[in-house]
């Protein structure tokens, strides 16, 4: 069995005794010493984390396709899986829904910052999370200076629950199959749209208040972040269905004027980003904020994977060197 | 037959890539260092594979702490693999096991191979077994062909789709597979699925002699087990939420199916250290 192909190689981190695996993709480039391009600038990685208890590929492996498109574009491209998913050694159990919602993954996303930063000596990573995902990456943003960005993909900014009573599910299945049920549900979305206005601007009981803490620490500092959105059930743009809190709106004030939050609303999505169209949008436009926020100075920079020999993602000594180097079905999706 | 579990910890997993004609077949080896029995693990297709990922995982931790052998792998061009997925044919899966089979074999020392399958993959691993390879055949829901895994896998992700639509934007299963059969390509929860993968996957049948485990055995003449899973199992099974029932304790399913299999490990070496007397 090989440990790498032309353009991926397998590594492992380890954590606390716990091995977690992952791929990385390699950059393409043109330069002698791959750590580097012209300007003797080191890199910036993208580092994709799992999507509550998806694999490292993500739904319809468009992490895969992504992190091929950014390394080819000169960016290396990290796709780990969280302690106890995936490949990765560790437990996990069915509260994880909960265990990510308070942060628990934010010491692991931050130590694999961390340890790709080192081992590649690049300048830092930008976190890739989508939906529980964007939730540990923003903790782990707060965590660790290595992180230098934040790619959010449908982030929810409220304790949602993993597994909805079977009435609550049956009921939702009859409204959306039925003429009077899809009334009855409209009226039901009007009577919450009033509560939410005699209620004025106040955060819902069940807003996360811990994460929306940590938004706040790294957004008004000023770190590039940029969210995607897809529209919601009943819903259009970044707006969120009638009745519903706007928690988008709601992070962008808490970020303040210094921040530098993009939203991007991805017509063509489903939750998952997987579909084609979706994932071609994204790719173009995580490919044009990465040249805004961090460009490539190497006009050189090859559109072509870089020959295996050339960059070496080493294992064996794990202290410092790279040498030159919706998913619809989402617990949370219509909560 | 029961034997002591060793500590999950202190298990080697490596991951790597095994070079087929045009692609690598990303693979996940739970070694063990003198097994009773090594497995070949056949997945499900596409997106059943992310549903079904964490019990699979658990599922090979629980036999190489039992002192069975797992290879586990991604089907060509689809998760970690390489390849593109609407290039790939059924014979080209096929393949993939065969291959695989053939290099578990070759591993030293020598263990009674099992090959185990789950919906299409329980296809290709009959389809396997049936020509030879394998010295036992575990299979989870066998569908009849692979035309009715990816059938079942459309039908959950149009009553998916349907969630999002409302009156005439709505469509049917039959109108996908309509589409599907005058030659439009449809994108299964990401994944492209290829009008010719729809043809072909009529007539790639499950062996007629893997029908029942009975009529397998004597066609055979090799151990088979045949298990159609419940709801219970979602989402081995069709169901289940995502991130709460694939993180469920599986031991009611993985202890009975790991006594088989090291009950037909046991007697296939017994039979080998017996023909060796003789």
């Amino acid at each position: 069995m090989l440990q790498a192909t032309e353009t991926r190689e397998l590594i492992e981190v380890e954590l606390l005794g716990v091995r977690l695996r992952g791929t990385f993709h390699r950059p393409a480039e043109s330069a002698a010493d791959p750590r580097t391009v012209g300007s003797g600038q080191a890199r910036t990685a993208v580092l994709f984390l799992n999507s509550l208890a998806l694999p490292r590929a993500a739904s319809g492996d468009s992490a895969v396709y992504w992190a091929e498109s950014f390394a080819k574009r000169g960016y290396p491209a990290f796709r780990f899986d969280l302690p106890g998913l995936g490949d990765s050694d560790g437990e996990t159990s069915t509260d994880l829904l909960d265990f990510i919602n308070a942060g628990g993954y934010a010491a692991a996303a931050a130590h694999l910052a961390k340890e790709v930063v080192a081992r590649g000596n690049l300048s830092g990573v930008v976190v890739v999370g989508h939906c529980a995902g964007s939730v540990s990456a923003v903790f782990a943003a707060a965590a660790c200076k290595e992180c230098k960005g934040l790619i959010l993909m449908d982030p929810y900014f409220h304790l949602p629950v993993a597994k909805r009573p079977e009435v609550r599910e049956k009921l939702s299945h009859w409204v959306r199959r039925s003429g009077v049920g899809n009334t009855l549900s409209n009226i039901y979305d009007r009577a919450k749209h009033l509560r939410l206005v005699l209620g004025g601007a106040s955060l819902p009981g069940n807003a996360n208040g811990a994460l929306l803490s940590k938004w706040k620490t790294v957004a008004s500092a000023g770190l590039p972040i940029l969210m995607f959105k897809a529209p919601g059930i009943k819903a259009s743009g970044s707006k969120p269905r009638l009745g519903e809190f706007d928690y988008i709106q709601h992070v962008l004030k808490l970020a303040g004027r210094k921040s530098r939050v993009v939203v991007k609303t991805i017509d063509k999505a489903d939750h998952s980003f997987a579909n084609r169209e979706a994932r071609d949008a994204v790719r173009e436009e995580i490919e044009n904020w990465l040249a805004t926020n961090f460009p490539l100075t190497d006009p050189e920079v090859s559109a072509q994977p870089t020959p295996q020999s050339s960059i070496k993602y080493n294992q064996s000594s794990p202290t410092k060197t790279m040498r030159p180097p919706s998913n619809q079905d989402c617990a949370l999706e219509g909560r | 037959m029961q034997s002591q579990p060793h500590s999950e910890k202190h298990l080697t997993e490596r991951a790597g890539y095994f070079e087929v004609s045009g692609a690598h077949l990303y693979t996940v080896l739970h070694e063990v260092h003198d097994p009773v029995a090594r497995l070949l693990l056949v997945g499900p297709f596409a997106s059943e594979r992310h549903n079904t990922y964490i019990p699979l995982v658990r599922w090979a931790r629980y036999l190489a702490a039992r002192n069975i052998e797992v290879l586990r792998y991604d089907y060509r061009g689809i998760g970690e693999s390489t390849g593109v997925l609407n290039e790939m044919t059924l014979e080209d899966w096929s393949e993939d096991v065969r291959l695989l089979s053939t290099w578990l074999v070759a591993r030293s020392p020598a263990a009674p191979l099992v090959i185990h399958g789950l919906a299409l993959g329980a296809v290709l691993a009959g389809r396997a077994f049936d020509v030879g390879a394998g010295d036992a055949l575990l299979l989870w829901s066998p569908p009849a062909n692979a035309n009715q895994a990816l059938r079942s896998t459309l039908m959950r992700w149009v009553g998916l789709e349907q969630i999002f639509k409302f009156g005439n934007d709505r469509r049917s299963t039959a109108d996908y597979i309509r589409e599907l059969e005058q030659g439009t390509p449809l994108e299964v929860e990401g994944y492209q699925w290829s009008t010719k993968l729809w043809q072909e996957s009529f007539a790639f049948n499950l062996p007629q002699a893997l029908d029942t485990e009975e009529a397998a055995e004597l066609a055979y003449q090799r151990p088979v087990k045949i298990t159609r899973l419940g709801k219970e199992a979602a989402p081995l099974a069709k169901g289940g939420s995502v991130g709460y029932d694939d993180l469920k304790d599986f031991t009611w399913l993985f202890a009975p199916h790991h006594n088989w299999i090291a009950e037909a490990a046991s007697n296939f070496n017994k039979a080998e250290a017996y023909a060796a007397g003789h």
